[in-house]
C-alpha cells in the first residue's frame, strides 16, 4: 500500500472518531430497528423450540440431524477469523492499514464466536447443562469426557479462541475509554471511568502494555490458524467419503478468513458512512482488505479444484461419488452458488478500479459471505444425507424454522455490532495515532 | 499513582518531549516524576529507556502452566479410567490426540497470564485515579512531578524545555 496522506493531525482523532458517542445517523436507528427485530423472532423461535423439542426442525432426522445448526455455528466461527488475523497476525507483520479496522474486526469476531455458540447450545436440548456437558467433568456412568474426540478439540479451541480474542480486544479499548472517560461527564464518566480500569496512560503503563501486546498477537497468531483447522477436524476426522480428508483444515482456514474479510468490508461501508470515518478508514485501507479477500478467495478456489481432483485421483468410488453429487446431484445449486460466489465473483477484483469501486466491491463481499454459507451447507449436507447405512438416505432442504433461526443469530450479530458501534470507539484512538503524522516540531510522514 | 500533589508541564511536540524526557532523567531533583504520552510511541519509550518488561514473565510461566493442565488434564483421567483405545493395552495413552489440548492450554494461560500480567504491572485497576489533565489522554504529551511548585526549578526547567502550559495539580 502507497504512503497515504493524511489530511487529519492527532488532535482531530478523539473528536471526529468519538462523534459515534452522540446522535447517530438515523440509518444507524433503522439498522438496529431491523437487527433487533430479526432477533426477536429467532428468540420466539427458540422459546417454542425449547417447549416443543427437536422435533420441530425439517432437517432434524436421520442421517441429516444437524444440518442447518452445525452450518450456522461453522459459518459463524468462520467469519470471526478475519478480526484476530487482523489484529494479530497484520500486528505482527506491522500492516499500517489494520489500525483502521483492528477495532471493529475484533468486535465482529467476538459477536460471531457468540452467535456461533448459540447454535450447538439450543441443540444440545437442555440449556441449563450445556455447561456441564462441555466441561471436562464426570457423565453420569463416572467416565470422563472423550478427549480423544474432535468435538472436545473444539470446545477446547472455541472457547479458548473467545477468551483470547475477548481479552486481545478489550486490553486494546483500555487506553481509549480511558480516551472518553476523559471527555464526558456525570453517570457516563462513572461507567467508561470503571471501563477504563484507571487507565492513565503513563510511558510506563505503555511499556508494559506494548510488551503484553506483542505476547498476546504473538499467542492468538497459532491460535487463529489451529481453531479452523480443529472446526475442520470435526469432519475431517470422521471416515465419511467428502469430509475424510487431509486438505480440509488450511481449506478451511482460508475459507473462514475470506468470509472474515468479506464481513468486515460489508460492515465497514456503511459504519463509515454512518458514522462519517471518511478520514481515517481510508479507500486504500478499504483496498487493502479487498485484496486480502481476494488472497483468500484464489487459496479457497484452488482448495475447490484440488479436493476434486484428489477425489478423482485417489480412485475411491464412495469418494467420488459424493464429489459427483456435489457438482451436479439434488444438491447442485448449492454447490454452483458456493463456487460462483467464492471463486469467480472476487475475480473482477483483479482490476484495480473494481477494487476501488466500493458499491461493486460491497456486492461481492456480500455475495462471499452467502457463498461461504452455502460452502459450509454443501460440504454437510452431501456427505451427511448419504452415509453408510443407505435404508436411512434421504433428501433435506432447510425449513422454516432453520431459516428463521439463521436470520436471527444475523440479528443477534448485527444488533451487538450496532451497539458496539454506538457506545465503544469504533476506530482504535490510540492506535490510529501511531500511524497517523506524528506530532513533530519539524513535521515528519507517520509511521509505526 | 497515589500522590497528584505537584506540577504537570504539557508539550505538544514528540521530538522535544523525547528531549525532555531525556534531560529529566539525567537530573536529580525530579524525584518520583512521571511521563505521560496520548499513545505508544516508540520514541518515548527508547528515550525513557525501561528496562525489558517483567510482562514477558508472566505470558512464559502461565504458558508453560498452560503445557502441563493440557496434557496433565487428559493424562490423569486416563491414569483414573483406562479406557481400552484402538484395541491395545488399556493405560497406552494416546498423546498425539492430547496435544491438541496441550496446544489451546498453553494459549488460553499464556494468554490470561499476559493480561494479569499487563494489570499488575501497570497498577490497574485502579478506581481511585486523579486525572491529571484529559488532554493527556487526547494529543498532548506531559511530564508530572510530585511536590514541586510552580516555582521551582523543575518548573522554570520544563517551561525552557518547550513546555507549552505549565500547571499545579492538588
Amino acid at each position: 500500500m502507497s504512503e497515504i496522506s493524511w489530511k487529519r493531525t492527532i488532535s482531530d482523532v478523539n473528536d471526529e472518531v468519538l462523534i459515534n458517542l452522540e446522535r447517530p445517523h438515523k440509518a444507524f436507528y433503522l439498522a438496529l430497528t431491523v437487527s433487533i427485530t430479526c432477533l426477536l423472532i429467532a428468540v420466539g423461535m427458540v422459546c417454542y423450540h425449547v417447549a416443543v423439542g427437536n422435533g420441530m426442525w425439517k432437517g432434524f432426522a436421520p442421517p441429516a440431524y444437524w444440518l442447518v445448526d452445525i452450518t450456522n455455528f461453522v459459518f459463524w466461527v468462520g467469519i470471526g477469523h478475519a478480526g484476530t488475523l487482523i489484529s494479530a497476525i497484520l500486528f505482527l507483520f506491522r500492516a499500517q492499514w489494520r489500525n483502521t479496522v483492528n477495532r471493529s474486526a475484533e468486535a465482529m469476531t467476538i459477536f460471531a464466536v457468540i452467535c456461533a455458540a448459540v447454535f450447538p447450545g439450543i441443540h444440545m436440548g437442555r440449556l441449563y447443562l450445556g455447561a456441564y456437558w462441555a466441561l471436562p467433568l464426570p457423565n453420569t456412568n463416572n467416565l470422563w469426557v472423550n478427549f480423544r474426540s474432535p468435538l472436545f478439540w473444539d470446545v477446547c479451541a472455541i472457547s479458548t479462541y473467545f477468551t483470547i480474542s475477548l481479552l486481545f480486544w478489550y486490553i486494546g479499548l483500555v487506553p481509549d475509554l480511558a480516551s472518553i472517560r476523559d471527555r464526558v461527564k456525570g453517570v457516563k464518566r462513572l461507567v467508561y471511568g470503571l471501563m477504563s480500569l484507571g487507565w492513565r496512560g503513563t510511558a510506563r503503563q505503555w511499556h508494559h502494555y506494548e510488551t503484553g501486546y506483542g505476547f498476546l498477537a504473538a499467542l492468538a497468531t497459532p491460535l487463529v490458524l489451529s481453531v479452523h483447522s480443529i472446526v475442520s477436524w470435526d469432519f475431517a476426522m470422521a471416515l465419511q467419503p467428502g469430509w475424510h480428508t487431509t486438505i480440509f483444515p488450511p481449506y478451511f482456514v482460508a475459507g473462514a478468513i475470506l468470509s472474515g474479510c468479506a464481513m468486515v468490508y460489508t460492515l465497514l461501508l456503511p459504519v463509515r458512512w454512518m458514522f462519517k470515518l471518511e478520514n481515517y478508514i481510508r479507500e486504500d485501507h478499504l483496498e487493502a482488505c479487498i485484496k486480502l479477500t481476494l488472497l483468500t478467495s484464489t487459496i479457497v478456489f484452488y482448495a475447490y479444484g484440488i479436493e476434486f481432483f484428489v477425489a478423482w485421483y485417489s480412485g475411491n468410488v464412495y469418494e467420488w461419488a459424493i464429489f459427483e453429487k456435489r457438482a451436479v446431484g439434488p444438491y447442485a445449486f448449492y454447490f454452483w452458488v458456493m463456487t460462483f460466489c467464492n471463486c469467480f465473483f472476487p475475480l473482477v477484483w483483479w482490476s484495480k478500479r473494481m477494487r476501488y469501486n466500493k458499491a461493486v466491491s460491497f456486492v461481492v463481499c456480500v455475495l462471499i459471505n452467502v457463498g461461504m454459507w452455502f460452502e459450509r451447507y454443501n460440504i454437510i449436507i452431501s456427505s451427511l444425507i448419504e452415509d453408510f447405512l443407505p435404508g436411512s438416505w434421504g433428501h433435506a432442504e432447510p425449513g422454516l424454522w432453520e431459516i428463521g433461526l439463521t436470520i436471527g443469530s444475523f440479528g443477534l450479530f448485527f444488533t451487538f455490532f450496532l451497539l458496539f458501534c454506538k457506545f465503544f470507539p469504533i476506530i482504535s484512538l490510540s492506535e490510529i495515532k501511531l500511524i497517523m503524522d506524528k506530532p513533530m516540531k519539524n513535521s515528519i510522514k507517520g509511521g509505526h | 499513582m497515589n500522590q497528584s500533589k505537584g506540577v504537570l508541564a504539557l508539550f505538544q511536540h514528540l521530538d522535544t518531549f523525547c528531549e525532555v524526557i531525556e534531560k529529566v532523567k539525567s537530573r536529580n531533583d525530579f524525584k518520583d516524576h512521571e511521563f505521560y504520552s496520548p499513545t505508544s510511541y516508540h520514541e518515548v519509550e527508547h528515550a525513557c529507556a525501561y528496562a525489558p518488561s517483567p510482562v514477558r514473565w508472566f505470558t512464559f510461566f502461565g504458558a508453560m502452566l498452560g503445557t502441563i493442565t493440557g496434557f496433565a488434564l487428559p493424562l490423569l483421567c486416563d491414569w483414573d479410567w483406562p479406557v481400552v483405545v484402538g484395541g491395545k493395552t488399556a493405560g497406552i495413552y494416546s498423546l498425539p490426540a492430547y496435544v491438541v489440548i496441550g496446544f489451546e492450554f498453553t494459549i488460553l494461560f499464556g494468554g490470561i497470564a499476559t493480561v494479569l500480567g499487563i494489570l499488575v504491572m501497570s497498577r490497574l485497576p485502579n478506581p481511585k485515579v486523579k486525572v491529571l489533565d484529559p488532554r493527556l489522554t487526547d494529543d498532548l504529551f506531559g511530564v508530572f512531578v510530585p511536590d514541586v511548585t510552580l516555582d521551582g526549578p523543575q518548573a522554570k526547567f520544563l517551561k525552557d524545555h518547550g513546555a507549552i502550559e505549565l500547571k499545579a495539580t492538588n
